[in-house]
């Protein structure tokens, strides 16, 4: 058996679910193979951390809570509400695009009529006062239009 | 893995309508499935919504279940099925969960209390594992799960899962793999 082989073999080894006609050649590699046998005590002191993990019970009174959900369940009949609580995000998603959609469309609507003029002239730059020539910006224009003429 | 006398009773019993028997098949495997729940989803609250959603689920279809199977991997696959279902839940449904690490520890061990140090070493080994396990994909969390927490056989996992010997082999020899770089800190310090 070769180290490849071996690699593959180690969980089952370790799980005892390696078949008996592959132990014999398994563990004969690992006592000659030090890279494999150390891939087996690696999986080893792995499944021993698992063995000291903590076992969990049920919370007292669960069965008693089971009983009572199960009872709650058959008396309110079929309900909506883990329906909702699953496709929630989806709703409040669809509900923000279309009101977006809504209010975007009444916006612009309102803004043709009333308002377009006003925002085209905010693209031209005569809103702005000319330069004082005196000013830092003034002297830098001055400047800039002087190197453009060269 | 054929069921009980007590496990066939209890189906019989429920099947001509003493559903009230269904409380001690809660009883019987309470404490597997919510072990389970609580590792596949590391926190109290998921676990035993989960494990309570399990048994609901199992109520509602107990009288479809054919006493031929095992009650016991059916069971097991309900649980597997719901906690994957927990951990796709959509964050509407986890906006209103807080996050509440280990606070069961002492409640949940009311008898043969282990010694402190015990407490802790066990503490800290299954805070590295959850943190391990957590960062594993469901299928590779699923499997290493059933077999070292759950202590199953290949072929009960296989049962479970519905899928190959051959295919659990792989996903548990992936996930050992995988964990052992994840908890490589944790097992260099101890």
């Amino acid at each position: 058996m070769n180290c490849s082989k071996t690699h593959k073999l180690i969980s089952a080894y370790i799980d005892g679910e390696l078949k008996a006609i592959n132990i014999k050649a398994f563990e004969s590699h690992i006592k000659s193979c030090r890279a494999c046998s150390i891939a087996v005590e690696e999986v080893r002191n792995q499944h021993n951390f698992f063995a000291l993990a903590e076992e969990f019970k049920a919370p007292y009174g669960f069965s008693t809570r089971v009983m009572a959900n199960i009872a709650s369940k058959k008396a309110k009949g079929f309900s909506w509400t883990p329906l909702f609580t699953r496709f929630a995000e989806v709703i409040v998603m669809l509900v923000m695009i279309f009101t977006g959609i809504i209010s975007g469309s009444f916006l612009s609507d309102r803004l043709a009529n009333e308002k377009k003029a006003l925002i085209m002239s905010s693209f031209y730059l005569d809103i702005f006062d000319p330069t004082p020539p005196d000013s830092l910006g003034g002297v830098y224009l001055a400047m800039a239009e002087v190197k453009n003429e060269k | 893995m054929s069921n009980s006398s007590e496990d066939l009773s209890i189906i019989d019993r429920f099947k001509n309508s003493d559903e009230a028997v269904f409380e001690k098949l809660i009883l019987k495997y309470q404490d597997r499935i919510y072990n389970l729940c609580r590792h596949m989803l590391g926190n109290a609250h998921d676990a035993e919504d989960a494990a309570q959603d399990t048994f609901v689920k199992a109520y509602r279809n107990l009288t479809k279940f054919k006493p031929e199977s095992s009650l016991y991997t059916w069971l097991y696959r309900i649980a597997v099925n719901t906690c994957l279902d927990y951990k796709k839940r959509p964050l509407f449904a986890s906006l209103f969960r807080k996050s509440d690490e280990g606070d069961e520890l002492i409640r949940e061990h009311s008898s043969s209390w282990p010694s402190p140090e015990r407490l802790y070493e066990s503490k800290q080994i299954g805070l590295a594992l959850h943190g391990g396990i957590r960062k594993l994909s469901p299928k590779l969390r699923t499997v290493i799960i059933l077999k070292e927490i759950e202590g199953l056989s290949y072929e009960g996992i296989a049962d479970i899962l519905e899928v190959s010997i051959g295919t659990v082999k792989s996903r548990i020899a992936r996930a050992r793999d995988d964990l052992k770089v994840l908890l490589k800190d944790f097992t260099e310090q101890k």
